[in-house]
């Protein structure tokens, strides 16, 4: 328990985190060659360098709801294994309250932010992005779903390296979009010095926005090199991208003002359903059918309200 | 990837149709009046009960946002201009799209690397467990080579039909030849020979004879008088079945022949025998006609 409050500390009263954290910073950066000078920096610029102290302390606990399928289930496996900064929870039950059951497992778990995969009607489903205490929530609905398992996707990369994260230009274009950026970040970049973390950058992720919808993509970075790992004269003009996987396309639908819940900010206004779009299509279907019942009772109708007149020659060549 | 756009078309194609069907919808849909009305993935307009509150957004995104003067290195995040509006229905642009936005960035990145002096590629001899797992990049592997053989026979196969093909004509190309010699040569006899009566050889004794001879050779027979496939009774002289493809009906007819009767029996030719089970060349071969015959 004492843990979590530590946790829940952190999250809430930064500036005293901040402090906490001054001291210790130089110990663990002196032991590191590569940014003296900013030690030295530090030194000078101690009471305000609040920047200089950032420690990415982020975690994130990924889950999703009873019934998921296995295709989806995978897509959740493949982000497991992309996150070296996650922690995988059992699946929870998706019904009303199961906010509530979230908050208090990422709690439990000592983690800031959630992704929670939830499976509706064994083929829809909904990703909520969660920043935990106090944060924004966001539930997108996913398709175009291709997991890593796929045999096209013929990149391989570390387990564990840090991506590179890539945005579109047009994430700038709206205060919406710069909230779902910023989450992005935080969620999917892999913090500095992670313990679980690789060195080295071999994969980059790919967040694009096209048609309102945010499609990820992964892919791993070949350059040629030589062993002294550097790079080859030119090799930068010589790098191709191999693609890993998993793919996915995000539909954001809302963002909410708390963590699995409160006010929300922001609704799609485009959004519609996919059980509404089912409903659409079979009605539509039922339509067709009530269109020829209706086609046939009018004929009906109609050749009763003008019979035809008796023939006057129907029986001329009857004798 | 192609799912939301069929479902378009297909929805679209649908309120086309009919509008009645669709009045009847939106009445419906006012019934239970979750949203204001829908006929696309994507509404066509947006719907003007959505909320939007930019303070809200704007104050959480401070909230949560670390620090202004972050470190790159604790973001590794580049933003990407795309020059051009992408096509979500045309996937090989769309993807050209993404593929291009992560080489940028990687560019970018590494360059920064670069000049920061940390290093970013992995030495040959570093290992450590990956993403996928070897046995599943074996699988990816064979997939590869098995598709790489499959394209290899394809192509062998296109070259084959083209070579056979190429094959016929020549050979027909030849049997031409053969026959314009032939009658050339005939008509050069017949001329020398008008040319010998008109200079004044007696037509008879033993010349005649001879030119009789060659006059009964088969060569003229078949060229003059009886052709060849035509029953004595028919009065059309064979002119009758001519017009539509009459080699390929022979050829079946004597496949058909050949199989069914027309001389001695058959029964027991037509039974597998050991050979005949193992020998499994006239599989995938396309339909040869007649290749059980050529077997024996």
């Amino acid at each position: 328990m004492g843990k979590k409050r530590k946790q829940s500390d952190t999250q809430t009263a930064e500036p005293t985190k901040k402090d906490e954290g001054a001291p210790e910073r130089p110990k663990r950066t002196l032991l590191g060659w590569k940014d003296k000078e900013e030690v030295e920096e530090q030194t000078e610029s101690n009471p305000d360098s609040s920047s200089l102290v950032f420690r990415n302390k982020e975690k994130v606990m990924v889950t999703c709801s009873r019934r998921i399928n296995y295709r989806y289930r995978h897509l959740m496996l493949n982000m497991v294994s992309l996150l070296p900064h996650c922690k995988k929870d059992n699946k929870v039950e998706s019904k009303s309250s199961k906010g509530a059951t979230l908050n208090e497992l990422i709690e439990l778990r000592g983690c800031s932010s959630c992704l929670f995969f939830e499976c509706r009607k064994h083929q829809d489903l909904y990703l909520w992005m969660v920043k935990c205490p106090s944060g924004p929530s966001v539930k997108f609905l996913v398709n175009a779903v291709h997991t890593m398992e796929e045999l096209k996707l013929t990149g391989n990369h570390l387990k564990g390296s840090r991506p590179l994260l890539t945005f579109s230009g047009n994430f700038e274009k709206d205060a919406h979009w710069k909230l779902l950026k910023e989450m992005i970040v935080q969620i999917f970049g892999t913090p500095k010095e992670h313990r679980k973390s690789k060195p080295y950058h071999d994969h980059v992720f790919v967040f694009s926005i096209v048609d309102d919808h945010i499609w990820f993509r992964n892919y791993q970075i070949s350059v040629p090199h030589n062993e002294s790992d550097k790079m080859v004269r030119g090799g930068l003009d010589k790098m191709t991208l191999v693609e890993v996987g998993p793919r996915f396309c995000l539909n954001p639908i809302k963002i909410f003002g708390g963590s699995f819940g409160g006010p929300t900010l922001y609704e799609n206004p485009f959004y519609v359903s996919p059980n509404q779009i089912r409903a659409l299509e079979k009605r539509q279907k039922a339509g067709k059918y009530a269109k020829k019942v209706k086609a046939k009772t009018r004929r009906k109708m109609h050749e009763l309200s003008n019979p035809l007149e008796p023939d006057e020659f129907a029986d001329m060549w009857r004798e | 990837m192609g799912l939301p756009s069929k479902k378009a078309i297909l929805l679209t194609e649908n309120s086309e149709e009919d509008d009645n069907v669709m009045d009847d919808l939106t009445e419906e849909e006012s019934e239970s009046g979750s949203e204001s009305e829908e006929e696309d993935v994507k509404l066509a307009e947006p719907s003007k009960n959505s909320i939007y509150n930019r303070d809200g957004l704007i104050e959480k995104l401070q909230d949560i946002s670390w620090p202004e003067n972050v470190e790159w290195m604790h973001k590794l995040s580049f933003d990407i201009d795309q020059e051009k509006e992408v096509d979500v229905n045309d996937d090989l642009a769309r993807e050209l799209a993404f593929y291009t936005q992560a080489l940028e960035g990687t560019r970018l990145a590494f360059e920064k690397f670069q000049s920061m002096g940390l290093p970013f590629l992995r030495p040959p001899d570093y290992y450590a467990e990956m993403v996928k797992t070897d046995a599943h990049m074996h699988k990816v592997k064979g997939r590869l080579l098995a598709r790489k053989r499959q394209i290899e026979e394809a192509e062998e196969r296109r070259k084959a039909r083209e070579a056979k093909r190429i094959a016929k004509e020549v050979q027909a190309e030849k049997l031409k030849e053969r026959a314009k010699l032939k009658k050339q040569e005939i008509e050069s006899v017949k001329k020398w020979r008008k040319h010998r009566q008109q200079s004044g050889f007696p037509a008879g004794g033993k010349d005649s004879e001879l030119d009789l001879g060659f006059e009964d050779g088969k060569a003229f027979e078949r060229s003059g008088k009886k052709r060849p496939g035509v029953s004595p009774g028919d009065r059309s002289g064979g002119k009758a079945k001519q017009g539509g493809g009459k080699g390929k009906n022979g050829k079946n007819r004597e496949f058909r022949n050949s199989k069914f009767g027309f001389g001695g029996r058959k029964g027991l030719r037509k039974q597998n025998t050991a050979e005949t089970t193992n020998d499994l060349r006239g599989f995938n071969k396309g339909s040869v006609a007649g290749n059980k015959k050529s077997r024996r």
